[in-house]
């Protein structure tokens, strides 16, 4: 006998997605779901945002497959930080966030970041209840990037190309990634940034300040 | 890559069904997957019949219709198929601007069950 099932295979993780969305909505809390291949620098990224100075109150999730290292970058800059470990899981689902919420103090912070498993594939599939999802992509991993993970440029509402400083030692057609990011996603803003230089980091955290303040 | 947890995904939600209904083997459950979901049909079958041996599922098939990824025109109004997993351009007027109208399906259709 044939049975109707017409269900999102996802539909488990978009349920719990959509409660943290609303415990962050409650808390008034922006939530950046950020996502890169392992090393592209998002715990650096984070490091910088935070020692700028923004004004904003930032907590941060961390998620990796093993370690506390990151956390431990962050909580140096005195902002609360949970580590998730996922134990071999290749990314973040919206469960491991929910279990994690109680130990951050949502009503104290203006914005909050999901650092997500370093991979360029998986992350951009699982909501995890977050407004935006921002990628970082290191120029040295090449400018064919886009078009071999489209998923994740195409989910992204803004694309931090950090280690731009590397520019001038590598044969890499920065345009060409720009061209094709814009091509597969015409709404994405792009920010050229170096955490070794601090150049461009100013443009993001400005960016991200307008977007959590007027949430 | 995560074709483990979205097989297990499959799992519960048939089973969860067939408990709630009374049916107590599957025989087969068939799948819509687009071609720019990121999953890999093969190693969501190998992931499936891995972790289905001790349900109620251990001898369902699992079939899977993949979905092409279309777009619609925004400049000429013309629908149309590519092989990539992506959109650049419209590949009749080369404008940038279109929607993604498929390829991006994870759903699971209907079951046989007995």
């Amino acid at each position: 006998m044939k049975v109707k099932v017409v269900t999102k295979i996802l539909e488990a993780n978009e349920r719990i997605a959509r409660e943290n969305r609303r415990l962050f909505d409650n808390a008034a809390l922006y939530v950046i779901n950020l996502m890169s291949g392992p090393g592209a620098g998002k715990t650096s990224i984070l490091e910088k945002t935070l020692a700028l100075n923004t004004g904003l109150r930032i907590g941060v999730i961390e998620g990796d497959i093993a370690g506390s290292a990151d956390a431990e970058r962050i909580e140096k800059h005195g902002a609360p930080v949970v580590q998730i470990n996922t134990g071999g899981a290749c990314h973040l689902d919206a469960n491991m966030i929910y279990e994690v919420l109680q130990d951050l103090p949502l009503q104290d912070l203006d914005l909050l970041f999901i650092e997500n498993v370093g991979n360029l594939v998986c992350p951009a599939e699982f909501k995890v209840g977050e407004d935006i999802k921002v990628m970082v992509l290191s120029i040295a991993e090449g400018h064919d990037k886009p078009l071999k993970y489209p998923l994740m440029f195409q989910e992204s509402s803004a694309l931090l190309l950090n280690k731009i400083d590397l520019a001038p030692y590598l044969d890499v057609d920065i345009n060409k990634i720009k061209t094709d990011a814009l091509s597969l996603n015409p709404k994405l803003k792009i920010f050229e940034v170096s955490c070794k230089t601090g150049e461009g980091l100013s443009a993001w955290t400005d960016w991200i300040k307008e977007k959590a303040l007027s949430s | 890559m995560h074709e483990l947890s979205i097989a297990q995904n499959v799992l519960d939600i048939v089973s969860e069904q067939c408990a709630r209904s009374g049916y107590t083997r599957i025989d087969s459950v068939n799948l819509q997957i687009g071609r720019a979901s990121g999953i890999m049909p093969d190693a969501l079958i190998f992931a499936f019949n891995a972790i289905k041996t001790d349900s109620i599922a251990r001898d369902a098939l699992l079939n899977i219709e993949e979905v092409p990824v279309t777009g619609l025109c925004n400049d000429c109004s013309n629908s149309f198929i590519v092989q990539e997993e992506y959109i650049l351009n419209c590949p009749v007027c080369n404008g940038s601007s279109f929607q993604i109208t498929s390829g991006r399906e994870m759903d699971i259709i209907d079951m046989e069950v007995s």
